[in-house]
């Protein structure tokens, strides 16, 4: 209900009324349909307002987003050592793709790709026990996600220690009778290793979304399932995974992402690439060519790469939640 | 979503063709005109304190008016971050590098100063590790080498005689199993971990390996990789792990610092080790007895070898080429080496000074054993390679251990890497 004497704020709707009275009215006010000088500057006020606003972000994305960015991007189209500065076109990608080295990282990542269903059953795993409240599920719950509070630095000294051939867990092994592992120093396993050791330090943080997840979850189809004597595998495939499959999704996503990105802490202390260069993903093979091999243009390239391969992903990601979304 | 694509194809394709910029250019330093910046990884450290006071004191007394500010980066990120620095052209004025790849890389980015330092030439040893295309580009501050340490206790407890270790490799490999078979000590402490085991153990090794001719050509450039004696020293290698000489694990073991934590524990009777302020005869008499710390020659693998210390300059300071006080920066340098400055750093830190002339009596058998050899030493082989070549072998290294890859294949790829490098 209009407040009485304040002006409407609703232009009267022009519905082709030829009303005499109103005409006159009109004609008393002022015609909202004639422009004055003030109104015309609001307007432009306003139509400037949003871009004003949104300047600065804009500003802060492009100066240290995209600039750099970009920058990187033209780097890698120059040359190193004593071509710096010249243009060689595509020679350092062709260069990038001759490098064995660069090869066994994108390899990498694709066994990352594999490894990937595991790194998200095992929180999804846990998850589920604490949520079907199993003994002591408090208590799990803060272990679990304890080590995502641990820097990488630190977790790989502690199983670099743990790991080590004469180290503990070598030693318990003997005392089971089973040969000692090289578990570092073996390329065909490194890998498994290290990947292993970061499924334990960061399935903190999927398990918390997992458990949050769970929060959403209709608890009257778990029992549905009870009462129809269903066993814990069938709940698990029937009710829980359909029902978290957004979640699922995200924390597919989301892990693989922290696996291309997240792993270069791991990676420079437990193996250093090594061995045989078994262990090197592409973030680490940037840092070795702009920091070691002192090839700037040529990191610049791996990182354009890189970019590119993580673009996929956060594509992929969209169209999974998206097509998640019209499901639900 | 078609015109989007066409955008970014037309971006991409115009950078390609243009690939204007550089990764690496810039001239200008950003420090003010009475203040000098030096980066290191040394002057933090406590041991050096002493020697930053003194090399302080010396300049200051040159250049009362100009104030020197040191920037202490860890070593894990020194080149890392020197290599931002490069590409922006912004940075210190004084930088220190280890001598051999990682200042023969970077040449571009600094001052040749040979001018500058022409009085220090004989007073100080260790030039060649500074050198590239026969311009001095940094001022040697230590001498590093690659001493073969072995342990006398051990050899004791083996019924060897400690001082006379073996002076062939048919006489090491005899002393190993009698190491084996008496104590629990592995005969070598290798770690390889990051790769860096092969290149102690051809610059260690290799002297007893390489004819002298051989040797001075592979230090000149002239490396013959398929050669029958470059071949042995990789043989070796391989025949070292094969034999069990070296300690299990020695691809997941670090060399800095558990290969030498190995040896001063007594769990290895011997150990390439270093001369300068790590890894060296001071760091190994924390726990081993000074009088039980051995240095012997390389073992003669081939009768025509003439085994010497194997050594180069171990770390210096050059001088930035963008810097706008390159006098200035260039005095820095030369009180970063004056004979005070090197005396104090080698009474803390042990470090075998590039100054020839200070006295080490007080330092004990192993490094009275060292410096006597230093005026017939030679550069050590594998600081004549480049990063790149460096880097490759150190995996070649590892697979040669493991079984992975032959000798032969080994040597074809470092050959190719050699000779583009």
């Amino acid at each position: 209900m209009p407040l009485r004497g304040s002006p409407s704020s609703v232009r009267p709707a022009e519905t082709g009324r030829t009303d005499e009275t109103q005409a006159g009215q009109r004609t008393r006010r002022t015609d909202p349909g004639v422009p004055t000088p003030r109104r015309i500057s609001g307007q432009r006020a306003e139509r400037l307002a949003p871009y004003v606003l949104l300047a600065p972000a804009i500003a802060i994305v492009v100066a240290f987003r995209l600039v750099p960015l970009l920058m990187g991007v033209n780097f890698s189209f120059t040359g190193d050592g004593e071509r710096d500065g010249t243009a060689v076109g595509l020679d350092n990608y062709a260069e990038l793709f001759r490098d064995p080295l660069f090869r066994t990282a994108l390899e990498n990542v694709g066994l990352l790709v594999l490894l990937l269903p595991v790194a998200v059953a095992i929180p999804g795993l846990l998850a589920t026990f604490i949520y079907l409240r199993v003994p002591g599920h408090p208590i799990y719950r803060s272990v679990y996600f304890f080590p995502a509070v641990l820097s990488p630095v630190l977790v790989g000294a502690i199983f670099n220690l743990l790991l080590a051939f004469d180290g503990p867990f070598n030693a318990a092994l003997g005392n089971t009778g089973i040969d000692p592992v090289d578990w570092l120093g073996d390329p065909d396993i490194a890998m498994f290793t290290v990947v292993g050791v970061h499924v334990w330090a960061t399935f903190g943080m999927a398990l918390v979304v997992f458990l949050a997840g769970f929060s959403t979850l209709d608890a009257t189809l778990l029992d549905a399932a009870r009462v129809d004597g269903a066993s814990l595998p069938q709940v698990i495939w029937h009710v829980i995974v359909p029902g978290l499959s957004r979640t699922i999704q995200f924390v597919f996503v989301t892990t693989m992402i922290g696996m291309l990105t997240s792993m270069f802490g791991l990676l420079y202390v437990m193996t250093s690439g090594g061995p045989e260069g078994s262990t090197y993903l592409p973030e680490y093979y940037i840092w070795v060519q702009q920091g070691e091999m002192n090839r700037p243009a040529l990191a610049s390239a791996a990182s354009t790469v890189l970019f590119l391969l993580m673009l996929v992903v956060g594509l992929a990601q969209i169209a999974l939640l998206r097509r998640a979304g019209r499901e639900h | 979503m078609k015109r989007r694509a066409l955008w970014a194809a037309v971006l991409v394709a115009a950078m390609t063709l243009s690939g204007c910029g550089s990764a690496g250019s810039g001239s200008s330093s950003d420090s003010a005109d009475d203040k000098l910046v030096v980066w290191d990884w040394k002057s933090g450290e406590e041991s050096a304190a002493s020697y930053i006071k003194q090399a302080k004191a010396d300049f200051a007394e040159k250049h009362p008016d100009v104030k020197v500010e040191f920037v202490a980066q860890p070593f894990d990120q020194y080149y890392t971050l020197l290599g931002t620095a490069i590409q922006s052209g912004k940075g210190p004025d004084v930088m220190l590098f280890n001598g051999g790849g990682e200042i023969r890389d970077r040449t571009d980015a600094l001052l040749p100063l040979d001018d500058y330092v022409a009085k220090d030439r004989k007073r100080l040893a260790g030039w060649e590790a500074f050198t590239a295309q026969g311009k001095v580009y940094a001022a040697p501050v230590t001498l590093q080498g690659h001493p073969v340490y072995y342990n006398k206790a051990l050899y004791k407890d083996a019924g060897l005689d400690p001082e006379q270790p073996a002076t062939t490799w048919r006489e090491f490999l005899d002393d190993c199993k009698a190491i084996a078979e008496k104590t629990k000590a592995s005969c070598l402490s290798l770690g390889n971990k990051e790769g860096i085991g092969i290149q102690f153990f051809l610059s260690g090794l290799g002297p007893g390996v390489l004819t002298p001719q051989e040797y001075d050509d592979w230090i000149a450039g002239n490396r013959d990789w398929n050669s029958p004696h470059v071949r042995q020293i990789f043989e070796l290698w391989k025949e070292a792990e094969d034999a069990g000489l070296n300690n299990d694990g020695a691809n997941s073991t670090a060399l800095f610092n558990d290969a030498f934590a190995r040896f001063q524990s007594g769990e290895a009777a011997h150990i390439v080790g270093l001369m300068s302020d790590v890894g060296h005869w001071k760091d190994f008499s924390e726990f081993l007895d000074p009088d039980d710390i051995g240095v012997m020659r390389a073992p003669l693998v081939n009768s025509e070898a003439d085994p010497a210390l194997p050594y180069d300059g171990g770390i210096g300071y050059g001088v930035a080429e963008w810097t706008k006080k390159p006098k200035l920066a260039a005095d820095l340098v030369r009180s970063l080496t004056s004979k005070d400055a090197l005396k104090a750093f080698y009474a803390d830190a042990g470090a075998v000074a590039s100054d020839s002339t200070l006295d080490v009596s007080g330092g004990g058998q192993a490094l009275t054993t060292i410096v006597s050899e230093i005026k017939t030493g030679k550069p050590a082989l594998h600081v004549a390679l480049s990063s790149k070549t460096l880097d490759l072998m150190g995996r070649l290294s590892q697979q040669i251990l493991s079984g992975s890859t032959s000798v032969d294949d080994a040597l074809q790829k470092l050959a190719d890497s050699d000779r583009k490098g």
